[in-house]
């Protein structure tokens, strides 16, 4: 894989070693431990193999066996120490053999007087031969056995990323240790619900514990600014940088709502989930109900989105209150919500509360301003940059809408000039940007309207949980090529506008309760696509001009029959 | 370190020398140089380059089916009369241990002969590529022989006498489960849990927890959650989109297997197939993707190299090839990018798994 070898004697060595092979396969089917001179010849030979093969695992696993026999702590010292010396020469050779290293991990750890010291020197050595490779993994064990402080260690990566900004590797290591300078646990996050106790937190994965981060952490982020500086377009320093100042989602139920008329609830989760699991329960008045949980598209066993009907009668007296729980009981979470004397109720976090959008912690908003503030300054020294991905996420963090004009020119810029290799990546990207910030509009506006139309180039739907409330949505003059099976968790929608579009799969508009209105000029959907519409019972007005379909024979009556309950077709 | 443009290579029409890699194949089966020797002990995974290779190429006729099977059963770790070595169970890389030819039971008791995880896995694979019924596969062993290479943090050994442990042999043993359509050969949930806590701070994975991101590991562990079928509930949206921008920040021209490291032929299929698993491959430069593959390519004796100007290998050969297949190279067979076999072999699997579950449910209401 890569290697470069030296032709020496070959067919020499190839003879010498089948020779020795031969002897090795009778040493090993007799197996005699009682033997000293016995063991010392198997290691003899054992070593040989393994110089030309160190890849060769049956052979370390044997001497293992070998070695666990030594009783004598001296002679097992001076054993180990030349098992050590042997597997120096064996790296100096391969130092990527996965056998050398493990073994050589095997041994330092059962040395009965190790010399720790001597291996972070190896490691040294190593590391500057090869500073990305298999070393680190060893490091990290030496370092661990003999309880070198973290500080140490930290002052060896700034040493390290120092002498060379690009050194992954040593950034990585970073990441690991900072953690271990600030173990402190995480506080629960703030009540969201009027009255209601805090959720409690599931234990952190290793990227969110360092996120509850002290003041003292902030003077890291002048290393990481002093290596943008040297080298804007090296990668390594932007994705730890990111990570500092990146945040996760909790996870909870979003939003719950209920529909009285149809006695139906729906629930929305921070991530898809698989609710037939059990894990989810219904609770009203007190008592908990019998109901049989479905996701909104047969597709989907993980949807962010699930939906049940309540046993009929038990909620369609709308002259009464009622209260209503969902308890995700696998999270320790849950939702109340209240049934007024309406037809229709819900609870949910709105997407401007949670920061929904934001990857980037905005506990530390001066923190992310002076950041930005930096940020920018590079980009006009250099202005073909890769930062603008970062000054785009920094941005999103600090004001998606207040920032839109700017966020938009940087994606141009990054599409046409900086990097090209990637503009379909970015064109994906910043539609998703898009549909983020007019959900953020819709919120601001209290209304229950989604338009995204003209000039905003769609190319795909996405953050459609959270769009449950939504009862008209128009995506007109855009790029889509379909309504996904995603689209059906929009329960709420009454009217649909996808004109001038080029769609042509409506897999998602898949019994939704109270769609009555759909326009869908100027698309190329053709009769079997339309198939899906047959499942929305309150169908009522379709428009379909400027479609192959309307080419169709026949085409009045083969709708009349697919969709009966249209009195408004429109072709 | 900026990136290169090769501007007169960037739309050059680079022959693609498809009769070369072909004979390329056929030479890697027929013997390998000297210094393959060190390899001798993973021989059936260097057989696998090979069969799969000739299948992309739409070119198995020149393997002797018969021949080959017969061979990759003999590496297969047969119960004993007493059955008492079934937790050694699998295939072996090589016959290098010095166990007698045999390819049917009952085995030979041998107090170092076992099974591998990886040549248990390409084994499978190289029996479905020649068309093989796993008949002769010894499911009950296979199976006995993966369950005691987990170990409590959920990752695998690859052999029963230890060895060193990653993500590496869960993508094995999950492809092995998925083979034999029987997932009881591992603990899933503890694999699963593994695999998360391999994320890296940089949202990709490393060989295990609190080691480097790198593109061949997050193969390994985007593959495994889809053969699993697990992917959407081990991995948060938002997690597998940073995923999603890690590895399409892996091209360069052709891919790199971790930031400022240069790019390789190998990691066009391992971040590729990663891409094309997690939906976004649309979004990669395919032209550029091309070229490099086709810079690194052989044009005297075939097959593909790490790098341009380097020797090629049957591993970059074959993922080389790999690589092509999945930007829609003309010529080539698409390859599945979870079970890394063809499609075709896959579809002969999903034709056997059907019969097996026939079989299965046919002992009962038989009129």
């Amino acid at each position: 894989h890569g290697r470069v070898k030296v032709k020496t004697t070959a067919q020499q060595e190839e003879e010498k070693r089948k020779e020795r092979e031969k002897k090795l396969k009778v040493y090993v089917a007799a197996r005699d431990r009682k033997d000293g001179v016995f063991d010392d010849e198997a290691l003899q030979l054992t070593q040989q193999l393994l110089s030309a093969n160190p890849d060769f695992a049956t052979l370390w696993n044997y001497r293992r066996e070998i070695l666990t026999h030594l009783e004598d702590e001296d002679e097992a010292q001076k054993i180990y120490e030349a098992e050590l010396s042997f597997l120096e020469s064996c790296l100096k050779v391969n130092p990527k053999s996965y056998g050398s290293w493990h073994h050589r991990g095997w041994v330092s750890a059962r040395l009965p007087r190790p010399d720790w010291a001597r291996e972070l020197r190896l490691c040294d050595r190593c590391l500057s031969l090869d500073d990305r490779n298999h070393c680190w993994d060893y490091r990290r064990m030496v370092v661990k056995m003999s309880s070198v402080p973290v500080k140490q260690e930290l002052e060896f990566t700034d040493r390290l990323i120092g002498s060379n900004f690009s050194n992954y590797s040593s950034w990585h290591y970073r990441s690991t240790l900072l953690p271990l300078l600030h173990p402190g646990s995480p506080e629960p996050p703030p009540s969201r619900c009027d009255g209601d106790p805090p959720h409690s937190c599931s234990p952190p994965s290793p990227q969110t514990h360092f996120h509850r981060v002290c003041e003292e952490q902030l003077l890291k982020y002048e290393l990481v600014q002093n290596a943008f500086f040297t080298d804007p377009n090296d990668q390594s320093a932007w994705f730890y940088y990111r990570w500092l100042l990146g945040r996760e989602r909790e996870e909870m139920i979003s939003c719950a709502y209920v529909s009285r008329e149809q006695e139906r609830v729906a629930v929305a989760f921070s991530r898809p989930v698989n609710a037939q699991s059990g894990s989810l329960l219904l609770v009203l008045d007190g008592q908990p109900q019998r109901v049989e949980w479905r996701s909104v598209h047969p597709h989907f066993k993980h949807s962010p989105v699930w939906i049940c009907d309540l046993p009929p009668g038990t909620i369609s007296d709308i002259a009464n209150e009622h209260n209503l729980t969902v308890h995700w009981t696998e999270k320790h979470t849950h939702r109340d919500c209240a049934l007024y004397t309406r037809s229709e109720s819900w609870c949910r976090d709105t997407a401007t509360d949670l920061e929904l959008f934001s990857e980037l912690s905005v506990e530390k908003t001066s923190v992310l301003q002076s950041e930005l503030q930096s940020v920018n300054q590079l980009q006009e020294l250099e202005p073909l940059n890769k930062c603008l991905l970062t000054i785009i996420l920094l941005m999103r963090a600090l004001d998606p809408l207040g920032y839109e004009k700017e966020t938009l020119a940087h994606f141009q810029t990054l599409k046409q000039e900086v990097d090209s290799m990637r503009s379909a990546y970015y064109s994906d990207l910043c539609s998703k940007f898009m549909i983020e910030n007019t959900i953020l509009k819709m919120e601001y506006a209290e209304v229950r309207v989604f338009s995204i139309s003209d000039r905003q180039n769609l190319t795909t739907l996405c953050h459609l949980d959270q769009l449950l409330l939504v009862t008209h949505i128009n995506l007109s003059s855009n790029q889509l090529r379909r309504l996904p099976p995603q689209f059906a968790m929009l329960q709420c929608l009454e009217v649909v506008e996808a004109d001038n579009n080029s769609i042509e799969n409506l897999e998602g508009v898949y019994h939704l309760p109270k769609l009555e209105e759909v326009s869908l000029k100027n698309n190329i959907s053709t009769l079997a696509d339309l198939q899906p519409l047959a499942s929305c019972p309150k169908l009522r007005r379709l428009d379909l001009r400027g479609n192959p379909v309307t080419q169709t024979a026949n085409v009045e009556s083969e709708l009349a029959e697919l969709l009966p309950s249209v009195a408004d077709l429109l072709l | 370190m900026a990136e290169e443009e090769n501007q007169f290579e960037e739309f050059e029409q680079i022959d693609f020398l498809k009769d070369r890699h072909v004979r390329f194949f056929q030479r890697t089966l027929q013997v390998l140089p000297e210094r393959y020797a060190s390899l001798e002990t993973t021989r059936l995974s260097i057989l696998f380059f090979a069969l799969s290779g000739l299948d992309v190429l739409d070119a198995l006729e020149v393997v002797d089916s018969k021949v080959m099977i017969e061979w990759i059963y003999s590496q297969q770790v047969l119960p004993t009369q007493d059955k008492s070595n079934l937790n050694r169970g699998g295939f072996r890389g090589s016959a290098h241990i010095g166990i007698p030819y045999s390819t049917k039971g009952p085995g030979v008791l041998h107090p170092y002969d076992s099974g591998h995880v990886a040549m248990t896995y390409t084994g499978l694979c190289s029996l479905l590529i020649l068309g093989d019924d796993l008949s002769r596969v010894n499911k009950e062993a296979v199976l006995a022989g993966l369950k005691v290479l987990q170990i409590e943090d959920g990752s695998f050994y690859a052999v029963p006498e230890g060895s060193e442990n990653d993500i590496r042999f869960i993508y094995c043993a999950a492809s092995i489960c998925y083979m034999l359509d029987d997932w009881s050969g591992m603990d899933t949930q503890k694999a699963i849990e593994y695999i998360r806590g391999s994320l890296s701070y940089d949202n990709a994975f490393g060989q295990g927890a609190g080691r480097e991101s790198h593109g061949g590991w997050t193969y390994c562990a985007i593959a495994s959650l889809c053969l699993m079928g697990r992917l959407d509930e081990a991995l948060s949206p938002r997690e597998l989109n940073r995923i999603r921008r890690w590895c399409i920040m892996r091209q360069q021209s052709g891919f790199h297997g971790r930031p400022n490291k240069p790019v390789d032929t190998c990691y066009s299929f391992w971040v590729g197939a990663t891409l094309e698993l997690l939906d976004v491959f649309q979004f990669t430069h395919f032209e550029k993707n091309r070229s490099f593959i086709l810079s690194t390519q052989d044009r005297l004796v075939g097959g593909f190299a790490k790098w341009p100007d380097s020797h090629p290998d049957p591993l970059h050969a074959y993922l080389g090839l790999c690589g092509l297949s999945l930007i829609g190279e003309p010529d080539l067979r698409k390859v599945h990018p979870a079970l890394n076999i063809t499609q075709r072999a896959f579809q002969h699997l999903q034709q056997l798994q059907q019969t097996w579950r026939d079989n299965a449910g046919s002992c009962v209401g038989r009129q």
